[in-house]
């Protein structure tokens, strides 16, 4: 293996990733043949990522733009100290055009950094991982964000000069390795923490504490927060919402046109980039390229085998042989539960309407919403179940992550009652979201297959009408 | 000199002293977090139940409703709730204590459907703004009391409640400076067990029997361990395990458990209501992982406890899938050992025999590592 590909001096996972993601956001021209070889050349997780990316058309458009975006954005974030900027760590719960809104602070969402590592580098992020247990972290932490923070304790590479979590409330794991790398490496921590408390009173008080939040890092920063500099974010982050809508309609169509893995590029453009020019700009490639599909009927199978609403998260370290092998199989991914937003109506006339939006927004982000809810059972069932009727689901596949308890320790009340709400049966598994070492593709793939043949399919076929019995014969011997 | 009485193990879940309770009409409700003020249920006249498995570790039906990544206390807890055992409890008050709790207690109330279910939700942080709806949270609370089982909760029988209550916190102290003792007349285990056995007590009566242990214990001769032990972690009821650990030679002379001293380690003097009182001193001295921003405060009283109680070492003890004290026992390694005080981590089940043997041999080694072993 080219050690190049491994790490270089004075890099860390994240730079590396950063290198690679370059190269690929260079390839717009690229073809068929090109691909395969380049796929051919790199190392198998790359190979992995770039096939997953490029291989299909319809994907390889939207990709070679949405990473030159990305790479730009990250690049960005590399430079935004020199610049005399403050670098924060978010996690991927956070609504980023709240960073986003101050000139002078630029967000880093921890777990992309993790996606990028694992799904960029060679290995994985499993050294980063293995670091982790090596420092005697438990094995029951979520590798998402634990691997785009351990990177931080091994060095060199971007150092963020605060960590801003909004996960105290609805996941422990997430609020703990983000409380844990700024109690060990002595950066500041800023909370927003998330009510179990669906009523007035509750989002009253995040409200309250996300006011808090800002004043906070106006204080830390020296910036206050101009009204007109929120206003400009957050109209881009509304154009955004318009098209996000738009993607949502074209998810209902059957067969469906959206490719599957823009679901995985919804999740970084809503994680990373919402509230920026590219957020926009890719949600209205992505739009465009599903029209286009539909236009020409273009799909990937002979026909659409199935619709499956992933009911929690999906597995993120093998883009191929998750969305793509599935949309050649004819399978569609409509969604996870990180593509269910709720967006409110926004009053962009005062500083203080916007910020009532902006908390409404991260009250109801994806899993905030849900694992922070009164009840986290009921509340993510019911989620799931709108999008699944919404959106004509078959069937929903939990691919359960070994660190979430809140849905582990609820996936048997959600898949009973889903079946009783919709009619639509769960496959369960557990897995991990970014560590392949804890159940590798191949194993979704034939649960998958097996679930999809054995009772989406029969469910399905159009019911036979049983023949009628034949009388008893008289002779028992003339029976068949 | 007087000969040291023996303290009963708690392992009945409907003991003799809740039976008799509810024989003679007595409502109990149940309820899992130390950050849940009993004080409001005894000032309605209900016996405080705090939720415990007492080493019944079985969890087949709980294991169909949450996963085998989930923690197993609160599967062994969600067992009893579900066979049948917890069928006493007139209800139930939830607690947003950590992602497992909240997901035993859901499933509890999916499937018992009990007519009080009352969820308290309590913030992550001691801040003004966190202090006043956990005050509110409160008053909620004692209102939905009020309403349901028709009790009045007046300011003064609330009054009368948190100075009990006070009364058993100065008498847990005073038993743990026993134990803190050089030749401690009480064992690490037998404080454990007097907590839980507290837990399903109303406070006037525990306060007899923490009365009457204290006064004996004080003068009976006590034994100098060969190594003197803090132990940290989660509410556990594990008392046998306890044990087992002592008679290895160690003796838990301190501990920052959740069933032990974090529950009792401070009281914060303030002016106010009974209701804002209980707020302030519940939410700011929640000694617990699941707290933000607050390491630094769990690290002081961390720190004293050891050095008052001269520890010779620390074990940090928690169920597997436990990522709040898992995350946070690197942190206390890290600082205690940086002050010469040797920590070994032990991830467990909850009261597993099979993992029993394993967890000797490692208090062993460690016991020897540190210079008290046989």
């Amino acid at each position: 293996m080219d050690k190049g590909f491994v790490m270089r001096d004075g890099e860390n996972g994240f730079e590396r990733a950063i290198a690679i993601l370059d190269m690929i956001g260079k390839l717009s021209d690229i073809s068929d043949e090109e691909v395969d070889g380049a796929a051919e050349f790199v190392f198998p997780e790359l190979r992995n990522t770039l096939l997953g990316a490029l291989e299909l058309h319809a994907s390889r458009e939207l990709e070679v733009f949405f990473f030159s975006r990305l790479v730009n954005i990250f690049k960005e974030a590399m430079n935004a100290q020199e610049e005399g900027k403050k670098l924060v760590f978010i996690p991927f719960t956070f609504p980023p055009e709240i960073i986003y809104s101050f000139e002078t602070i630029f967000p880093l969402c921890t777990e992309i950094v993790g996606g990028a590592i694992t799904n960029i580098c060679y290995g994985q992020g499993e050294r980063f991982w293995d670091y982790a247990m090596g420092m005697g972290l438990p094995d029951s932490l979520c590798s998402a964000n634990t691997i785009g923070l351990i990177h931080l304790f091994m060095g060199p590479g971007i150092e963020p000069d605060a960590l801003v979590y909004n996960s105290p409330g609805s996941c422990n794991p997430n609020a703990k390795i983000h409380a844990f790398a700024s109690d060990y490496l002595g950066i500041p921590q800023f909370i927003l923490e998330k009510p179990v408390d669906e009523s007035t009173r509750g989002r009253e008080l995040y409200f309250q504490y996300l006011k808090k939040l800002i004043a906070e890092l106006e204080e830390w920063s020296g910036e206050k927060l101009k009204e007109e500099r929120l206003r400009e974010v957050m109209q881009k982050s509304y154009q955004a919402v318009e098209l996000y809508n738009e993607f949502w309609e074209l998810k209902k169509i059957k067969p469906c046109p959206v490719p599957n893995i823009f679901s995985m590029t919804l999740l970084i453009l809503r994680s990373q980039m919402w509230g920026r020019d590219e957020a926009v700009e890719v949600l209205q490639k992505m739009v465009d390229i599903s029209k286009e599909r539909l236009r020409t009927g273009e799909f990937e199978a002979p026909e659409e085998v199935a619709r499956v609403y992933i009911s929690y998260i999906y597995w993120l370290f093998d883009f191929y042989n998750y969305f793509t092998w599935m949309e050649k199989k004819g399978i569609t991914i409509l969604g996870d539960i990180l593509a269910i937003h709720y967006f409110p109506e926004m009053d962009f006339s005062s500083k203080e309407s916007m910020l009532r939006g902006l908390a409404d927004i991260a009250f109801d982000y994806p899993m905030t919403r849900q694992m922070g809810a009164n009840q986290i059972s009921v509340k993510w069932m019911e989620d799931i179940a709108y999008a699944v009727k919404d959106l004509g689901a078959d069937a929903c596949i939990f691919g359960g992550v070994h660190a979430c308890k809140h849905t582990l320790g609820t996936a048997a009340y959600f898949r009973r009652e889903m079946m009783n709400k919709t009619g639509v049966p769960t496959m369960m598994l557990t897995g991990d979201v970014f560590d392949k070492r804890h159940t590798p593709m191949e194993m979704l793939q034939e649960e998958v297959e097996l679930f999809i043949d054995q009772v989406i399919s029969k469910k399905k076929a159009p019911k036979r009408r049983r023949k009628p019995a034949k009388k008893a014969a008289a002779n028992p011997e003339t029976i068949e | 000199m007087k000969a040291a009485v023996s303290i009963e193990k708690p392992t009945t879940i409907y003991n003799d002293y809740v039976k008799d309770w509810k024989e003679e009409g007595g409502k109990v409700l149940g309820y899992c977090c130390v950050s849940t003020p009993v004080e409001i249920m005894e000032a309605a006249g209900i016996l405080p139940y705090r939720i415990a498995a007492l080493g019944h570790s079985e969890t087949e039906l709980a294991d169909g409703e949450m996963s085998l990544f989930n923690c197993s206390y609160c599967r062994a807890c969600l067992q009893l709730g579900l066979d049948g055992t917890y069928d006493f409890l007139d209800g139930l008050i939830e607690t947003n204590g950590c992602d497992h709790l909240r997901a035993m207690f859901e499933n509890w109330q999916h499937i018992k459907k009990l007519d009080f279910f009352h969820y308290l939700k309590v913030p992550h942080f001691f801040r003004e703004d966190s202090l006043a709806y956990y005050e509110g949270e409160l008053e909620i609370l004692r209102d939905h009391i009020t309403e349901h089982f028709s009790i009045e909760i007046t300011d003064e029988a609330l009054e009368e409640a948190m100075s009990k209550q006070e009364e058993v916190r100065a008498k847990w102290r005073e038993l743990c400076s026993l134990r803190e003792m050089e030749e401690p007349p009480i064992s690490g285990s037998e404080v454990i067990s007097l907590i839980v056995t507290g837990s399903s007590m109303r406070s006037e009566d525990y306060l007899q029997l923490l009365s009457r242990i204290i006064d004996e214990r004080k003068g009976a001769p006590g034994k100098k361990p060969k190594v003197r032990l803090m132990l940290c972690g989660p509410a556990t009821d594990e008392v046998d395990w306890f044990e087992e650990i002592e008679n290895l030679g160690g003796m838990m002379v301190a501990d920052t458990l959740c069933f032990g001293a974090r529950a009792f380690n401070k009281t914060t003097e303030v002016e106010g209501s009974p209701i804002h009182r209980l707020a302030v001193n519940y939410l700011d001295n929640l000694f617990c992982p699941r707290m933000y921003t607050e390491y630094q405060k769990r690290k002081e009283f961390m720190m004293e406890t050891a050095k008052r109680a001269a520890v010779d070492g620390a074990i940090v003890l928690y169920n597997k899938f436990c990522d709040l004290h898992g995350v946070d026992g690197v942190l206390i390694r890290r600082d205690l050992e940086e002050i010469g005080i040797p920590v070994l981590i032990l991830e467990k089940e909850y009261s597993a025999a099979a993992d029993l043997g394993r967890v000797k041999t490692r208090v062993q080694a460690f016991m020897e590592r540190i210079g008290g072993g046989d």
